[in-house]
């Protein structure tokens, strides 16, 4: 269980979260949704203890992360960073490998239970038979699921995931999280994802967070939280929201009030 | 329709793994044939040329009689061992740096290492008349000070305190060369001592060094111990901070631990034979090909390479310019600035990343 409890964070003099309290409940996928530069992949950062706070704390079953090492909240909760480099040569059963860090005793390496994860976490985003092929050469789709696949194989309860879809053509922003909601059905993992598409979000997510301007807008299910209304506050633009079939969707009409582009 | 990703476990085979690993093995062993191979003949060859019988009788119990084992065992032999040592530590030190600084223009004499090392070494010598010991010392805490100059000067540049790519070797480049002018300068302002040190502000590889290995070789296998145990938490560095730190990497502690071993490991490589340049620049980027980017294996290939081409230019500056000796640093620098152009061209200008 996730708890943040009144955070705020700044860069420099303006605010980028401003007194934020939210909770992220167990086995549910979640997305988070607002504009550029809003304060999502801010939030997840200040989540995984890499920015100072200047109000509030981080619970990570009940326990305050200031307090964590590194490697023991490792061994709780993955992170994807939206743009990830990987070094040339590096291939990804190594790069697999590198996730379970947290798990080895000083100096040695992966016992066999964890070579079973690496398997089964390149099994699991049909990577198997890639593992000597080097990451850098791989397709785009391909290498996004080789990070997944890392955060995969780190085996924690909870994964924050910062845009995984970016990049990637329909078919794989579908694959990435259609497998992302399988591992929260499957094996009951809390997954924080921030996602730019509504339309992905109500397909997929369990509950939505909207955020504009370091505050939260509204959270709650994906069915009640995605109205128009809520769209108009946290993008500042009309949207039609339709129901098609038992799924949202959402369609933007115009930008509401003044012209944002002006 | 079906999501093109499939979960079948019946797929999972761990075949190709093995493949790269047969591949490192095989790189692995020719490296070390071809240390071994370069061992001896870099005993043998030299001025006269000594049979392998004299070689190997000079390394296991020496006969005081024959001439020939005594050149081996005097001369040829610490001469080696002193180039296998800053061979090995100087692309060690390479691999670290260029890990650590995610940038393949890093290394002990780019950064500002080796310059301060011998800046501190020379001055301490010309002003307080350093013995061999406190030189050591000298060098060790020059490593530290041109490192850190060289990350001030590129904080001072840079736009943010995360001085990474281009500006950083700029910054080293500019402090060594300013060293290098203060260590001339000591140079140049004593006569009677600047002879006993201008072979050595040059990389000198001699068997007159002999005591500094016995000294400090003990410096130099522990920066070593250090850099293998921490191997893995500086291959996720490479992925970058923030992934290494959610993978549980506490990077500030790998990064001053790493750093510090890398430091005293080519400062007492400079405080044994003067600053050697260019290894530990050339040597990773020959091995990475071979054995990819993590830090385990490269960090051993760089070991054996470093020593193999340390022992070659060491070869070579003592039979290219026969009667005379070339200093192995020279030699080196002769090389090295060629491959050095060649990185920046391939590596550097193409890609902005490792």
């Amino acid at each position: 269980m996730l708890k943040v409890r009144n955070i705020s964070v700044r860069y420099d003099k303006t605010f980028v979260l401003q007194e934020l309290d939210t909770e992220f409940k167990t086995g549910r996928l979640t997305a988070l949704i607002g504009p550029n530069g809003c304060g999502k992949s801010t939030l997840l950062k200040a989540m995984m203890d890499f920015l100072p706070l200047e109000t509030g704390e981080v619970l990570l079953n009940d326990h305050n992360i200031r307090k964590l090492s590194r490697k023991q909240m490792a061994r709780e909760m993955a992170y994807l960073p939206q743009e990830c480099q990987c070094p040339d040569y590096m291939t990804v059963g190594e790069l697999v490998e590198l996730a379970g860090y947290a798990r080895y005793a000083f100096g040695s390496g992966p016992s066999k239970r964890d070579r079973e994860l690496f398997a089964d976490a390149l099994a699991t985003v049909g990577l198997a038979d890639q593992a000597s092929q080097q990451v850098n050469k791989l397709s785009g789709g391909q290498r996004q699921r080789a990070w997944i696949a890392m955060v995969l194989a780190q085996n924690t309860n909870l994964v924050l995931l910062d845009e995984p879809v970016n990049h990637l053509d329909m078919k794989y922003q579908y694959a990435v999280l259609d497998l992302v909601k399988k591992l929260c059905r499957e094996r009951g993992k809390t997954v924080i994802v921030v996602l730019h598409d509504l339309n992905l979000a109500a397909a997929f997510a369990d509950e939505v967070l909207m955020m504009n301007a370091g505050r939260i807008i509204a959270k709650g299910s994906t069915d009640t939280t995605i109205t128009d209304h809520n769209v108009r506050s946290t993008f500042g633009l009309d949207a039609d929201i339709f129901n098609h079939n038992g799924r949202l969707v959402c369609l933007p009409c115009e930008i509401a009030g003044e012209t944002v582009l002006s | 329709m079906k999501p093109a990703i499939i979960h079948d476990k019946n797929r999972v085979s761990l075949k190709p793994e093995r493949k790269t690993d047969f591949r490192l093995w095989i790189f692995f062993g020719l490296a070390t044939v071809t240390l071994c191979a370069v061992f001896i003949s870099n005993l043998s060859l030299g001025a006269t040329s000594i049979p392998i019988h004299d070689v190997t009788g000079a390394l296991f119990g020496p006969d005081t009689d024959n001439y020939n084992q005594i050149i081996v065992h005097y001369q040829r032999l610490p001469r080696t061992l002193i180039a296998i040592y800053v061979g090995a530590v100087m692309a060690s030190g390479g691999v670290i740096l260029q890990t650590l600084t995610r940038n393949p223009l890093a290394s002990t004499s780019t950064l500002g290492t080796n310059a301060g090392a011998s800046l501190f070494v020379v001055g301490g010598a010309f002003l307080f008349d350093f013995g061999v010991e406190a030189q050591g010392l000298a060098a060790l805490a020059g490593a530290f000070f041109g490192f850190f100059c060289c990350l001030s000067v590129a904080r001072m540049a840079g736009r943010s305190n995360d001085p990474r790519g281009l500006s950083l070797i700029l910054s080293g480049v500019l402090v060594s060369m300013l060293f290098v002018a203060i260590t001339n300068a000591f140079l140049l302002s004593n006569p009677m001592k600047r002879s006993e040190f201008l072979g050595w502000v040059t990389g000198n590889i001699n068997h007159a060094y002999i005591d500094r290995l016995s000294d400090f070789w003990w410096i130099g296998l522990l920066s070593l111990l250090t850099l293998f145990l921490t191997a893995r938490p500086l291959t996720l560095l490479l992925l970058g901070t923030e992934k290494a730190q959610s993978a549980g990497v506490n990077v500030k502690g790998i990064t001053r631990i790493a750093l510090a071993a890398t430091l005293l490991g080519s400062g007492s490589a400079v405080a044994i034979c003067g600053p050697v340049g260019f290894i530990g620049l050339i040597v990773p980027h020959m091995v990475r090909p071979f054995v990819g980017n993590n830090v385990l294996s490269l960090l051993a290939a760089s070991v054996l390479v470093g020593a193999v081409v340390c022992l070659i230019a060491d070869m070579g500056a003592r039979l290219f310019f026969q009667p005379y000796i070339l200093h192995t640093g020279l030699f080196m620098d002769l090389i090295g600035g060629v491959v050095f152009a060649f990185i920046v061209k391939r590596v550097y200008l193409a890609r902005a990343a490792l």
